[in-house]
């Protein structure tokens, strides 16, 4: 369990969507298509004709434009006032919201909010990286290697796994809250209790259904008879695991990968329970927690500071997020 | 429920004896289920048992937990608090309708059109998605200042509109965090909405062309339809998401003001953590397992609407 | 995407260093030499450097005396909504705090560990006050230490109150004072005259502060021992109205309302507000997280008016986790007696801890009611005259007439649920004209009644 308000995706909504159904054809599909190429490829709900209508032109063009207007408002507008507001100094912030630097620029606010020892976020960030990297790599391994299990060497048991695993999907994550919170205080097997430490959310974030689906049905729709024939070279199941399954899987392993990275840097109520440390602390439970202590301006820049590697990791891979957001979206809602 | 598409495997198997099952690859295959069955068997089986177990016991991690019955549940029906907020969840997922369903069908069908700087355009849309949750909550936090001097009332004192008081009211508090919602989400239906767009077949226009469509018509004749399955999901992936909201009614008000914005996962978070000794966790686990049974309700309706829509 | 080969290789790189990293939460641990490790709490998140170098120095200076004692401080803060959490994850510090209004119930629970024998070694054991021990005793056994008791006080900006007409040195000595004044820095001013608390149980709190300082209660004990519960008395709803007033017809109360402790600190920090009613010893707070200087600082008397009337006290008392041996025990009651206690019985150490505050530009001479009685509490005040940097003056409205005032403890059952059902009232009140404030109140007598029905103690 990574998000509480992650709904309960099911397999009928992943076909209903096609998302997974048939990845051979439909993730490559999501995967190599560039936003341009579909550009060029496909003609909208207006015609060439329809636009050499004047009319047709004239209404248009200015939608376009308003749109394009509206969109900067709303997408950059709150990010740009959030950098004006990082090196703003407080009063004029509270007096004077929208003004652009009444009384000049006061650089210091990012410097402390970075790395002045109390208020600083600079550890809390690092653990942020942390808690992604781990979520990922927890929720890579338990999906490769069961999804191979369960879908390539088939064991007679894998069924009735297979069935465990999807039914899990039925049960909203906000049941797990309380007994999961108690699991993670006294965990079976593993013995010392785990909260305060990246664990807690690194193993939860493992059980995650939809991974396994995901990697099944690839899995699945893979030809077998690669597989035979690296049998019959005498490659055995760990081989066949590492040089020839996963080296076919990287469309899949890169899907996987980004909602585990986006999920583990967005989560928050169950960061908050199990992570109360300020050492392992991750971004999104240390800001509310010292919002109400701090200088406006200081608080603006760690805001400010938080959103930057999302935000330039967005920029430099731009198309992987929103074909994963086509896909993806239509199963996080 | 669905399972894996897999062809059934026909294999001779001899007797079975530990040898055979060693030789046969059953140790490797359990290597490599491992790491499920633990992961799995830890943080997802036990505790869905478990939840059902503490929902009809008295457990505060003080006291050595007891059987309680039905008691977690009647205590959650007779709490006032709870009839308050399964209404405010219900007046959330309505106006996130509202606000969230119509106007990113509409953008996207619009950047659809657009020809040149396409990925400008969803870029934009998206950017806010790409924030952390609780950096908007807490940025928005600071536009909702309901003095004068908020960053949202000088806008508005711009255009002549008195300052609003916004999440510091009990009539405006949710409708602003649904605003916030809204924007922090729009972006990712817009480029599932985008995606479907792209999919719709090109001959279909040019058949309904054919027939002497214009704009509207292909909109309703031919787009709509089209995306009628991913309207479908979207719509009920909405409500599911929408009926679990947390982030935005604790960060932002504490589910005040006056208990306002308290919704069920904020009851529920307030029954397990809420009070300084000792939190109620049967409680809590049995107003989660009511949540949960209303959501499967919510997705068999959902599967068997889809279901009747695919036959027809 | 990379290889996978390199993303295996990768995450077991990483897996490996993390295994490390995990392995360092804070733990505390009895070795065989006699050297103990105890985690106890520190400051508030957000605390400034200088308040955190103030508290190394007498973690330090604790340390060299107690050479085989090793203290990890870890920030700590008490709110309601976080505490239960906390105690039931088992990441309290050994030594951490609580209100005295929580110390009962968690004994009885067993959360507090019994520190009996090692409190009792203490030379003024036997000084302490009696009542005040009660909070955090049971049956002849002491749970905890009570320290830094407040009285309710009203906090005010005296910058504002200049630049607002007012004189700063006459602050207002009834409610009707109060809200005039309100009035007259809203007006002049355009910010908040007066805030009020309402969120975290801040809100029942100051409430209940405000039906005491009117001579109501909110929890009554019968003949029979029984409690009940009594939110709609009329100081209450007279607290209400008044509150109503202010917010809806003189509009001097600002325009945000779900403020908690710390939220309404930085209100006051940050020149939103002119007043606020808070515990008497709130400066240490505003001066560490909020930059106040309290040479701008006012402290003035609650207004009590009726019979019956008073002021709200309560404090904090210093305990133990259960979780604790022996050793850690011991030394976690010295570092109780050090850091709380030795600086109002011992003149070296009381002076050494002033120093110490000044050295890092804390306040010194922050009002504080006493633990043992006032002539103690006097001579330790008279030991460290010279490093008093609280202008007196400024805190003198308050500290001249608390010994006069009735002091009345917070009520005692079910406090804190109490307190969160109030403040949806304040809340109520405060966003809602035409809230209706007497059945808002019934509904709290009954939720919290039958909560102390169900009581088996």
């Amino acid at each position: 369990m990574t998000s509480v308000t992650q709904p309960a995706a099911t397999p009928e909504v992943i076909s209903a969507t096609g998302g997974a159904a048939a990845p051979e054809v439909r993730s490559r599909r999501f995967l190599s298509r560039a936003p341009k190429e579909a550009e060029a490829q496909d003609r909208g709900i207006i015609s060439s004709m329809d636009w050499r209508r004047p009319g047709v032109r004239a209404a248009m063009r200015p939608i376009h434009v308003i749109l394009l207007i509206i969109l900067i408002i709303v997408g950059i507008g709150p990010l740009l006032w959030l950098a004006k507001s990082a090196i703003t100094p407080t009063q004029d912030t509270l007096r004077e919201p929208m003004a652009l630097f009444p009384n000049g620029v006061d650089w210091t606010a990012l410097s402390r909010a970075w790395s002045d020892p109390q208020v600083g976020i600079g550890t809390q960030f690092l653990n942020t990286l942390w808690v992604a990297v781990g979520s990922w790599g927890v929720q890579l391994l338990v999906a490769t290697t069961g999804g191979y299990a369960l879908a390539v060497l088939r064991p007679k048991y894998a069924k009735i796994v297979n069935g465990l695993v999807l039914g899990t999907l039925f049960v909203p994550a906000v049941v797990l809250l309380v007994p999961l919170y108690l699991i993670v205080l006294h965990p079976p097997v593993i013995g010392a209790p785990i909260i305060n430490t990246f664990w807690a959310v690194w193993l939860p974030a493992g059980a995650n259904a939809f991974n396994i689906l995901l990697m099944t049905r690839f899995f699945n729709n893979l030809p077998r008879e690669v597989f035979e024939a690296a049998k019959t070279d005498g490659a055995g199941p760990f081989r066949l695991f590492w040089s020839i399954v996963l080296p076919m899987s990287r469309p899949i392993l890169g899907v996987v990968s980004v909602f585990a990275i986006i999920n583990a840097w967005k989560d928050y109520l169950w960061p908050s329970l199990v992570l109360a440390n300020p050492a392992v602390q991750p971004l999104s439970v240390r800001l509310p927690l010292i919002q109400p202590q701090i200088e406006l301006d200081v608080f603006l820049a760690a805001l400010a500071i938080s959103t930057l590697i999302p935000i330039v990791l967005f920029l430099i891979f731009q198309g992987a997020f929103l074909r994963s957001a086509g896909l993806g979206g239509a199963v996080k809602g | 429920m669905a399972t894996s598409t897999a062809p059934p495997t026909v294999r001779l198997r001899p007797r079975r004896t530990p040898g055979t099952w060693f030789r046969g690859g059953g140790l490797s295959n359990l290597l490599f289920m491992l790491p499920l069955l633990f992961i799995f068997g830890i943080f997802s089986w036990t505790p869905i048992v478990q939840a059902i177990v503490m929902s009809v016991q008295h457990t505060n991690f003080l006291a050595p937990p007891s059987f309680v019955g039905w008691a977690n549940f009647n205590q959650v029906f007779h709490d006032p608090e709870f009839f308050v907020a399964v209404k405010n969840t219900g007046y959330f997922a309505v106006l996130a309708l509202v606000f969230g369903y119509p106007i990113p069908l509409v953008a996207a069908v619009l950047m659809s059109e657009v020809k040149r700087a396409k990925g400008l355009y969803s870029a934009l849309a998206y950017l806010p998605v790409v924030i952390p949750p609780v950096v908007a909550v807490l940025l928005w936090l600071t536009f909702y200042d309901a003095s004068p001097h908020g960053a949202f009332n000088t806008v508005l004192s711009w255009v002549g509109i008195p300052p609003q008081p916004w999440i510091q009211s009990a009539a405006t508090a949710m409708p602003s965090l649904v605003l916030e919602a809204t924007w922090a989400a729009a972006g990712g239906t817009i480029i599932i909405y985008l995606a479907a767009l792209t999919s719709v077949a090109p001959e279909l226009y040019d058949a309904a062309e054919v027939d002497g469509a214009g704009i509207w018509k292909k909109i309703w004749h031919v787009t709509l339809p089209q995306l009628r399955g991913v309207l479908l999901v979207t719509l009920i992936l909405q409500i599911i998401g929408t009926s679990q909201v947390f982030l935005e009614p604790y960060l932002f008000t504490k589910g005040g003001p006056a208990d306002a914005t308290i919704t069920v996962l904020l009851l529920i978070y307030r029954y397990a953590f809420g009070s300084p000794t000792g939190g109620n966790y049967g409680t809590a686990t049995a107003l989660s397992i009511l949540l949960a049974l209303f959501l499967a309700v919510l997705s068999f309706v959902y599967f068997r609407i889809t279901k009747a829509w695919s036959d027809s | 995407m990379k290889s996978p080969r390199r993303v295996v290789i990768a995450s077991v790189a990483a897996f490996a260093t993390v295994i490390g990293l995990a392995a360092c939460s804070p733990g505390s641990t009895t070795s065989e030499n006699g050297k103990v490790t105890i985690t106890v709490a520190s400051l508030v998140p957000g605390s400034s450097k200088d308040a955190f170098a103030a508290f190394y120095a007498r973690v330090q200076a604790f340390e060299k005396v107690n050479k085989n004692i090793t203290l990890k401080p870890v920030e700590y803060q008490w709110t309601g909504p976080t505490f239960a959490s906390q105690l039931a994850g088992g990441t309290l510090p050994d030594v951490f705090n609580v209100p005295f209004t929580d110390s009962q119930s968690l004994l009885q629970a067993g959360q507090l560990a019994d520190i009996t024998s090692d409190v009792n070694k203490l030379s003024y054991a036997s000084k302490f006050n009696k009542s005040l021990f009660a909070v955090a005793s049971k049956s002849g056994h002491i749970y905890g230490v009570p320290y830094g008791p407040y009285a309710y006080g009203l906090s005010y900006n005296r910058d504002l109150f200049t630049k607002a007409g007012l004189d700063p040195n006459k602050p207002p000595t009834t409610w009707d004072e109060v809200r005039a004044d309100a009035k007259t820095i809203s007006d002049k001013l355009g910010i908040a005259g007066y805030m009020q608390f309402t969120s975290g149980n801040t809100g029942g709190w100051a409430l209940t502060e405000q039906t005491y300082s009117r001579g109501g209660r909110m929890e009554v004990k019968g003949s029979d021992g029984k409690y009940t519960v009594t939110a709609d008395n009329p100081q209450t709803e007279a607290a209400l109205a008044w509150l109503k007033e202010l917010r809806w017809t003189d509009n001097s109360v600002g325009h945000n309302f779900i403020k908690d402790w710390s939220g309404m600190n930085q209100y006051f920090g940050s020149g939103q507000t002119a007043m606020f009613p808070s515990g008497s010893d709130v400066l240490t707070s505003l001066v560490q997280t909020d930059g106040v200087d309290p040479a701008n600082y006012g402290l003035a008397l609650i207004p009590t008016e009726g019979a019956n009337s008073g002021v709200l006290s309560g404090g904090n008392v210093a305990t133990v986790n259960t979780k604790t041996d022996a050793a850690q025990k011991a030394a976690a009651v010295k570092w109780i007696d050090f850091y709380y206690i030795q600086k109002l019985v011992n003149k070296t150490q009381s002076v050494a801890d002033a120093k110490t505050l000044i050295a890092s530009k804390q306040p010194v001479g922050v009002p504080q009611l006493p633990i043992f009685d006032k002539a103690t509490l006097d001579t330790s005040l008279s030991w460290i005259d010279q490093y008093i940097n609280v202008p007196k003056a400024n805190v003198a409205p308050f500290q001249d007439g608390i010994f006069n005032q009735n002091i009345i403890a917070e009520p005692p059952r079910h406090t804190q649920e109490l307190y969160a059902a109030l403040d949806t009232v304040v809340q109520a009140v405060l966003t809602d004209k035409n809230a209706d404030a007497d059945a808002l109140l019934k509904a709290v007598n009954k939720k919290v009644q039958a909560l102390i029905d169900a009581d088996t103690f």
